[in-house]
């Protein structure tokens, strides 16, 4: 990778990660529930389940600083998780 | 449209992890052997995109919804590769307590292997019509943006049918379901416009539509045709 194709590739991830932390620390997200948990707990009447899996990182509790940092990690990480992956399962160019 | 464990039959989310594996395998085979390990680092640029993406909920009163982008990552790398992708992103939600871990093969199979294989099939139809009034790049970002939109409510529509085996949950459920994803699909056409737009100014070449693409052998499935544009280019 040249030093263009790093600046192509680095842009979308700086964007994404400052996008989502100023969303996330702003407020601006929307706290409706998705279309998926409306329709069936609000519409149709069902209790939503307690799952006993909160997520690795439920010790960390509920607030916008949590979420911003595990949002930040999770975005980091999976692009690491996917970087790996395909390095690993993809045909070696000649 | 992430589903939590608890809420569908236990019989369901064996059958779906089933058929969500397989064609996780079949995925992986075709990457080794079409991928090019040169273009490694937009798998991960795109997985965290689409991560970052899913985090963030746009208003659609009384409720709300995010980009999927199994169309978007299907036009780009064909649908073996953007059902990897999904597939990754799907479980390490799952490990954020978003969408269950049981839940995980059924929501892989709705948002992986359902929407990359119908979103690439549709997205394929419209470019070829498109293309004979306007360019390739104006083609691609408008049928991606029409097909995500299609795909996004199909796949709430079949979220609705899976949910039928849930008792209480009936066709009026399976249509406000299916009509609440009628408008968060704008929400999906218009970002996938979006992304797809800069790369599109980035680089072509990640695009398997595209005639400049380092990627179009990714987008063939067995037994169908290979895209127009790849053949003449």
């Amino acid at each position: 990778m040249d030093r263009r194709d790093v600046i192509r590739f680095g842009t979308p991830l700086v964007l994404a990660v400052s996008i989502v932390a100023a969303v996330i620390i702003l407020g601006v997200a929307s706290q409706n529930p998705d279309g998926f948990e409306w329709s069936l707990f609000d519409f149709a009447g069902f209790t939503e389940p307690e799952g006993g899996f909160g997520g690795i990182w439920s010790f960390l509790g509920e607030g916008v600083v949590a979420d911003a940092t595990t949002g930040i990690i999770g975005i980091i990480a999976i692009f690491f998780l996917g970087y790996g992956l395909f390095w690993v399962i993809s045909r070696r160019s000649k | 449209m992430h589903v939590p464990d608890g809420v569908l039959p236990i019989w369901l989310l064996v059958i779906l992890y089933f058929l969500s594996g397989l064609m996780l395998v079949v995925s992986v085979k075709m990457i080794n052997k079409k991928y090019d390990n040169r273009l490694v680092p937009y798998m991960g640029v795109l997985a965290a995109v689409i991560f970052a993406a899913q985090l963030v909920n746009f208003p659609v009163p009384p409720s709300s919804g995010h980009l999927v982008g199994s169309t978007l990552l299907a036009v780009m790398l064909g649908p073996w590769g953007g059902m990897l992708i999904i597939g990754m992103v799907l479980f390490v939600q799952a490990l954020y307590g978003d969408g269950g871990l049981l839940t995980y093969g059924l929501n892989f199979f709705n948002m992986g292997v359902f929407s990359c294989l119908l979103g690439w099939a549709l997205s394929l139809l419209l470019f070829k019509g498109l293309k004979r009034f306007t360019d390739e790049k104006k083609s691609v970002l408008f049928s991606t943006a029409i097909a995500s939109y299609v795909t996004t409510v199909l796949a709430a529509f079949v979220l609705g049918l899976e949910l039928l085996t849930v008792s209480g949950f009936g066709f009026a459920a399976l249509t406000v379901i299916t009509l609440v994803h009628a408008f968060i699909g704008i929400g999906e056409a218009v970002l996938t416009f979006m992304i797809l737009l800069y790369f599109v100014k980035a680089k072509p070449q990640v695009i398997s539509f595209l005639r400049e693409s380092e990627v179009s052998e990714m987008a063939r499935i067995p037994g169908v045709p290979m895209p127009t544009a790849q053949i003449e280019g």
